[in-house]
């Protein structure tokens, strides 16, 4: 008997350190590619560092203080929370409308479903090389479509002046991620059984109260998620900000990501932008941790 | 029954395969040989237009043809978008061998950090007795020592004016003056045609032209010795004259940038133009129609009491300290002045890029082309302001070199005051006094 459970303890030992020799080198990657950085970033951000040369030296918290006590850390912050908060809301709105149309028994739905992607595949360049072009004031689709209308009678600026470059890129940024929350959320359509639709039918409910009673709630758990990963993701969105606005009009597009970006790179104050990335990243921590508990509950 | 040919002709196997093996060694060896004496130069640059890349073509081809062993490769930069690359490229030890076409304060930026390989070997080999006078003098950051050399001289705050607008406007003179030139957009503009192009975007170019601006009202950004003057009345009538402006530019203009600025003109959109000589080859290539009617003048200023002042970026050479094989990349840049390569890139946008070389300037070949002689007055203009242009990096013959000239533009400090004044509407004094800190902290820093 005492033998039979010393053989299970060795097997135990074996499988524990054959599972150690088999995530080991998931480990070592990730300690390269995302613990070194990391590292790096926390380390860099207690010193003045010139980015060319990345030579400095030791400031203490300094930067930190900074910023805390300098409006543009907080300013940015604010911008990067009205851009998250606004393109997230049309993405979800956008991606689930767009997907129970998708449901639906269309003709070509299957082209439908497919050409509905392009936004998310497209490239960010191309796809703000495009947006600009439309938003032309003096080529552009947008406006000469509106003043043909009859709509306006001069071009409007709509990456310049505020509240219009917002919009523009709040709008700019749903139209090219709503094809993910169609993805995830017509998947989800698609196993919802059909006899919860058919029970609510014979209870008297409407297209509107089965939406509201049977879909969305089926939903939830998907929808939970992919706002979490959207926010995520959009949080920390720097291309497309970048090159439609640049940030302007002054800062009022200047998201945390831009921030950094001109610290380190226009400034070549590579610390202080290491202490904003730090500023930063806390702020999605918040994010990651509602979805690691959301993740953990739902398992 | 199959016959082995090569037995049959009395040859063993053996003997084959030794001697492909030793035919496969011979032949690998010199490539490897070669491999490992090739040298590859790496060229950047932010101007790349399709008729200027054709030009490095030949720069480059034609130095390979001189030098064995030796491929130079050409890589793309932006206006916008150097100062990050180069940096990484710096921190990263990845640099490139060569950089052409920058603004000269970024090299004296560069060469502050100890980033720059001395140009004097290069001055040498091209000849310094060549220059127009006083040409490398921007470059003299430290006293005998060059940082870079200029490739070209521009003019980047030229006013460009369409002749047959202004006869139907019943202009008869070029403006000379603030007042003049409003009113003289006022009059042309109208039928789908806005009366200037000026950028109010955050970027370089509003940073670049409000420069100028101030000058020629008369003021200036640092004073000689550099500390913050930009906080100055004649800042307060620029910002103003700057906004008056507004009104006459298109609405998109908030975020125009020269690329913007530069096609309004072209297209035939605005009435007046602020660009350099590429204004020429554009219009000859994407509107003809207007050709006959462009003509170009010094921008105005505030009062004819106040001279005219040309933005010169001085688009410049320079080695980076760090860069591989520099004998061969010291040779590659005085090549880069070799006649005939140096006249195709000149003449691959006439105007844009002026001489640095008086025997350049001279040489019939660079006067032997359809534009320069078709524009042959505009030319000589603007080759005569921006020999007398300065930049904020030397914004006098009294300044002293500002080598923090590259971080102010990127900063935005300046597009960011000229935005906040003229589209946010905010207090112009509390505006000029956030400003002067900003600059104070990036002199300082």
């Amino acid at each position: 008997m005492a033998t039979a459970a010393h053989a299970g303890h060795r097997l135990e030992r074996r499988y524990a350190r054959l599972g150690v020799f088999l995530i080991a080198p998931t480990i070592v990657v990730f300690s390269l590619v995302i613990v070194y950085p990391l590292l790096a970033a926390i380390y860099l951000s207690f010193f003045s560092v010139y980015t060319p040369t990345l030579e400095g030296e030791f400031t203490g918290a300094d930067n930190y203080i900074r910023l805390l006590t300098d409006s543009a850390f907080w300013n940015s912050l604010i911008t990067t929370l009205i851009w998250t908060v606004g393109t997230l809301s049309l993405q979800i709105v956008f991606g689930v409308g767009m997907a129970l149309l998708l449901h639906q028994n269309l003709w070509f739905r299957s082209l439908a479903r497919s050409l509905v992607l392009f936004p998310y595949f497209v490239s960010t360049v191309v796809a703000v090389l495009v947006w600009r072009w439309l938003f032309n004031d003096l080529y552009g689709a947008i406006n000469h479509g509106l003043m043909q209308l009859g709509i306006m009678d001069t071009p409007l600026d709509w990456l310049g002046t505020m509240p219009n470059a917002m919009i523009g890129i709040i709008l700019v940024g749903a139209w090219k991620y709503f094809p993910f929350v169609v993805i995830a959320v017509l998947a989800r359509l698609q196993t919802i059984p059909e006899h919860l639709y058919e029970a609510a039918k014979i209870d008297g409910a409407g297209p509107i109260a089965r939406f509201f009673d049977v879909t969305l709630p089926q939903l939830r758990s998907v929808l939970v998620v992919i706002i979490l990963l959207r926010a995520i993701w959009d949080f920390k969105e720097f291309d497309l900000i970048y090159l439609l606005t640049g940030g302007g009009p002054v800062t009022s597009t200047q998201t945390l990501s831009l921030l950094v970006y001109q610290e380190a790179f226009a400034l070549n104050e590579m610390g202080q932008a290491a202490a904003y990335s730090i500023g930063m990243m806390l702020v999605m921590l918040v994010f990651m941790l509602v979805y690691i508990r959301r993740t953990a509950r739902e398992a | 029954m199959t016959v082995n040919r090569f037995m049959s002709t009395g040859v063993r196997r053996r003997s084959v395969l030794g001697g492909m093996a030793a035919v496969g060694a011979a032949a690998a060896m010199p490539r490897r040989i070669r491999a490992q004496e090739t040298i590859t130069l790496r060229w950047w640059s932010p101007q790349s237009s399709p008729e200027q890349l054709a030009a490095y073509e030949t720069q480059m081809r034609n130095f390979e043809a001189q030098h064995e062993n030796v491929q130079v490769v050409f890589e793309r930069t932006s206006d916008e978008g150097y100062a990050p690359q180069l940096a990484a490229a710096f921190a990263s030890g990845d640099v490139p061998n060569i950089v052409t076409h920058l603004p000269s304060f970024a090299v004296s930026n560069y060469w502050s950090a100890g980033l720059l390989e001395p140009f004097n070997d290069v001055i040498e080999m091209v000849g310094p007795e060549n220059y127009y006078e006083g040409a490398n003098q921007i470059y003299e950051i430290d006293p005998g020592v060059y940082a870079g050399t200029g490739i070209g001289n521009s003019a980047a705050n030229m006013l460009w004016l369409r002749s047959d607008l202004m006869e139907q406007a019943g202009i008869d003179a070029a403006p000379r003056t603030w007042d003049q030139l409003r009113d003289a957009v006022g009059r042309m503009q109208g039928g789908g045609i806005f009366g200037a192009p000026l950028p109010y975007g955050r970027n370089s170019m509003t940073s670049l032209i409000f420069i100028g601006v101030i000058h020629q009202a008369g003021g200036q950004v640092f004073s000689p010795d550099l500390q913050v003057a930009i906080d100055s009345d004649e800042t307060r009538n620029a910002l103003e004259f700057y906004r008056s402006m507004r009104e006459y530019c298109p609405p998109g203009a908030t975020n125009y940038s020269w690329g913007e600025s530069l096609t309004a003109f072209v297209s035939g959109a605005t009435a007046t133009g602020i660009y350099t000589g590429r204004v020429l080859i554009n219009v000859a290539n994407q509107n003809p129609g207007i050709a006959d009617y462009i003509d170009c003048a010094l921008y105005p200023t505030v009062s004819e009491d106040v001279p005219a002042w040309t933005f010169n970026d001085f688009p410049s050479v320079f080695i980076p300290r760090q860069a591989s094989n520099m004998d061969v990349t010291k040779q590659f840049a005085a090549f880069l002045f070799d006649p005939e390569g140096y006249i195709q890139q000149l003449h691959a946008a006439p105007g844009h890029v002026l001489p640095v070389l008086w025997t350049i300037s001279e040489n019939p070949e660079y006067l032997d082309n359809p534009i320069i002689e078709r524009y042959t007055p505009q030319v000589d203009l603007m080759a005569a302001a921006a020999a007398e242009g300065y930049n904020l990096g030397w914004e006098s013959q009294g300044h002293q070199p500002n080598v923090k000239a590259g971080e102010i533009i990127n900063s935005n400090a300046i597009s960011e005051m000229v935005q906040r004044v003229v589209l946010n509407d905010e207090n112009v004094d509390q505006v000029l006094s956030d400003t002067s800190s900003r600059l104070e902290e990036i002199m300082g820093s």
